[in-house]
């Protein structure tokens, strides 16, 4: 199955840890239910973190291609 | 009961006492069924490249560089705090068995269903 395409991008470059999360949850709440955002993360930790994140916020993570990341906002 | 258990590591040749045990309570954990996660912070990430802990030896314990080989053949995570690691400008194609570079997110989800932490 093709990737979804986004309806929107975010290049967080370096970022990551905390402050990518913050700044992830204020991005996912500006889009609707079931848009998606491609994220661009290049922190080393972002393999590990991002995919937990989504688990922890109830997002989906359509695909995971370091340092390329599309999520998926959940329903409200 | 939970099944997992997690030590806390802000230590390195800072305080090599500190180190040592804090893997050998991650080994006893690992070593009773455990999935057991060490997350390394502050100067502990050190300890995750390759060759550093090499010379640590602590009286009255196991080298230390052999408690972490027998943590992650155990199957122990190591996880290394990505913001600690990039400060310190180390290396992240020269790391230990066993240690994964992550955020404060993944420790986050591993202790979310109020699992145990220990911290060193």
């Amino acid at each position: 199955m093709p990737d979804a395409a986004p309806e929107a991008e975010w290049d967080a470059g370096d970022m990551g840890c905390g402050e990518l999360a913050l700044e992830l949850q204020s991005r996912l709440d500006r889009l609707r239910p079931g848009q998606v955002l491609k994220l661009t993360a290049r922190d080393p930790g972002g393999p590990a973190d991002i995919p937990a994140w989504c688990r922890l916020t109830g997002q989906t993570l359509v695909s995971q291609h370091h340092p390329v990341y599309l999520i998926r906002r959940k329903e409200d | 009961m939970a099944n997992k258990f997690s030590v806390n590591l802000t230590c390195a040749k800072d305080n090599t006492d500190r180190a040592t045990v804090a893997f050998v309570i991650a080994n006893a954990a690992v070593g009773s069924g455990k999935e057991t996660l060490v997350f390394l912070s502050v100067e502990g990430v050190r300890l995750a490249q390759r060759g550093y802990a090499d010379d640590i030896r602590e009286e009255g314990f196991a080298p230390l560089k052999e408690l972490m080989e027998n943590f992650a053949k155990a199957g122990g995570t190591i996880l290394v705090c990505s913001p600690c690691f990039k400060k310190r400008k180390l290396d992240e194609n020269n790391l230990v068995a066993g240690a994964v570079i992550a955020g404060g997110v993944k420790l986050v989800e591993f202790l979310s269903d109020g699992s145990p932490c220990v911290s060193y």
